[in-house]
């Protein structure tokens, strides 16, 4: 379970994150808002990248915010970003390897294989990270959060730029995380689609703050979120 | 694997070959004044490797090498005149302080990158050109700064290298040496990190790399190797001068292993060949050296406007297109 309680964070006069509070249980859950809500923000505090001004991020008895960000990822916590970050000068296998080089029980090259082969990627293992195509190098990408037993994995917006065909692909992947290791999943996206074919529970922000919280779709059906994304009319 | 830690490139072959070629023709074809400059190319080569790797591997930029060689040649110079050590564990001993200092130089610059990272290492470099031009270099007086007016003491060259062609095999042996060491690093876990601190200190963090330790240690080696370069030299010379060390040294040095192309080991010894034997080939003319001067800044302007990997990048392009061709 990942409890998130009461983490506030303002950059200047800006609150990009106001108290907001919420206990994910399910193994793949989403967070979902409109462009500024802080759903990015939220998931820099959990990694490390952002410093709130208050607040926890309790995972399995762990606070996270006693640990520095390698720290968090040696820990178990993984995550991908908005743009995918292989190296281009490193093959798709390597650019899993470095995961798995300073993960806390390192894996063997066969894991490495393993995690590539569950992604696609295996026959595309020793292709330098240059010569991949988008799609591919969000796989490898992928492949990097699996290995060295991870235990919360964070996807930020990972079907942007992705056909219909590759989305449908990527959120069957990240709904068999779980399952093939045990890491319990955060998805952002603003594809609403995706987020209700593979997240059990949704977080909706709007504007740093928390307006809805529960199963996808009950949340998805909430007249304040249709509200915070469609807005309101004013008579 | 396709890329296991043994496994020898064509590049790798390339250079094998060229190793074996310096130290068994050049000699015979070379006098001692061509081989003093082929060996001071040989130092460069080194201390050059050192700052291409960090801005090839890291993208970050040193400005401070030819400063550290003068550490590491200071470090040379005052073992040699203090103590009966082996030329070899001298060498060891200046390489590992230059490495300390480099680390040590690299800690407060590791939150910077990019032009304010290059302008603090240029400030180092500032500052170690005034030291040198302050304290001088050791040369067999008394005292912590082992300086004394009048000729020098004599320099021990290694046992197995006394000869002018002798120390320049060495010193070729030496640089092969500091080249393995880069690329079994980049072959390593911490070439990996560096690749992706590359890419993306977030994205590097976010993968489990400790980027300041990972930041630090390419000081450290780019440290080493520009010391060991330093200690090389003074054996090639006896006696260093400050004039060597300067601020602007650094900066040429830099510029010329972009203009080479930092990415690959024949890149490193263009630009090293442009520093040492251009000049050395222009005053063999009866030109003006400094006319190697405008040839460099054409040269950088060439390699910005068209070749991002240097010369080298484009002979490699043109020999691969000659293979499929």
């Amino acid at each position: 379970m990942i409890h998130v309680s009461q983490v506030s964070v303002r950059f200047g006069g800006v609150v990009a994150l106001d108290d907001v509070s919420a206990e994910f249980q399910a193994p793949v859950n989403g967070i979902i808002g409109p462009n500024g809500a802080g759903k990015t923000t939220l998931m820099n505090v959990i990694s490390g990248f952002v410093q709130a001004s208050s607040g926890n991020i309790v995972k399995d008895g762990s606070n996270l915010m006693d640990l520095a960000p390698h720290r968090r990822a040696r820990w178990g916590l993984r995550r991908s970003f908005q743009r995918e970050e292989i190296a281009d000068d490193l093959t798709a296998f390597e650019n899993v390897q470095v995961q798995s080089d300073s993960a806390a029980g390192p894996s063997d090259q066969n894991d490495i294989m393993a995690m590539l082969d569950l992604v696609g990627m295996k026959d595309r293992a020793h292709v330098p990270g240059e010569a991949l195509n988008s799609f591919e190098r969000r796989l490898t990408d992928v492949a990097k959060c699996l290995v060295g037993n991870p235990k919360l994995v964070m996807f930020d917006e990972p079907a942007g730029g992705l056909s219909v065909d590759e989305t449908k692909r990527l959120g069957a992947l990240i709904a068999a995380i779980p399952e093939q290791t045990g890491a319990q999943v955060l998805v952002i996206d603003h594809d609403v689609e995706l987020i209700s074919a593979i997240c059990v529970d949704t977080l909706v922000l709007d504007f740093g703050q928390r307006i809805a919280f529960g199963p996808t779709d009950q949340v998805l059906a909430d007249p304040r979120v249709k509200a915070a994304y469609l807005g309101t009319e004013e008579v | 694997m396709n890329r296991s830690l043994f496994h020898i490139t064509p590049s790798g072959w390339a250079g094998l070959f060229f190793a074996a070629f310096a130290c068994l023709v050049l000699p015979s074809l070379a006098g001692n004044l061509w081989l003093s400059v082929f060996t001071s190319t040989g130092c460069f080569m080194l201390a050059g490797a050192g700052v291409a790797f960090m801005y090839a591997r890291l993208g970050m930029v040193s400005l401070t090498q030819v400063g550290l060689m003068g550490v590491g040649g200071w470090v040379m110079l005052r073992l040699n005149h203090a103590f009966d050590l082996p030329y070899e564990m001298n060498l060891i001993l200046a390489g590992l302080v230059t490495m300390v200092f480099g680390g040590i130089m690299a800690l407060p610059a590791l939150r910077m990158r990019g032009l304010y990272l290059a302008l603090v290492t240029l400030m180092a470099a500032g500052g170690l050109e005034i030291l040198f031009a302050t304290y001088q270099f050791p040369n067999g007086g008394e005292g912590f700064w082992g300086v004394k007016t009048g000729s020098a003491e004599p320099f021990r060259r290694p046992a197995l290298a006394q000869g002018p062609a002798a120390y320049f095999r060495y010193t070729v042996v030496v640089v092969f040496l500091g080249f393995l060491l880069i690329e079994l690093h980049r072959r390593l876990a911490p070439g990996r990190a560096w690749a992706l601190i590359r890419r993306s200190e977030a994205a590097a963090m976010a993968a489990g790399v400790n980027v300041t330790l990972m930041k630090t240690w390419a000081f450290g080696i780019s440290g080493l190797l520009g010391g060991v370069a330093g200690g090389l030299l003074a054996g090639s010379l006896g006696l260093l001068d400050d004039g060597t060390f300067r601020a602007s040294e650094s900066v040429l040095l830099f510029a010329l292993a972009v203009v080479g192309g930092a990415r690959y080991w024949y890149g490193v010894l263009i630009a090293a060949a442009l520093f040492r034997i251009l000049p050395a080939l222009l005053n063999n003319w009866g030109v003006d050296a400094d006319l190697s001067f405008v040839i460099f800044g054409a040269g950088l302007l060439h390699a910005v406007i068209t070749a991002p990997d240097g010369i080298a990048g484009q002979l490699r392009g043109a020999l691969r297109k000659g293979a499929t061709a």
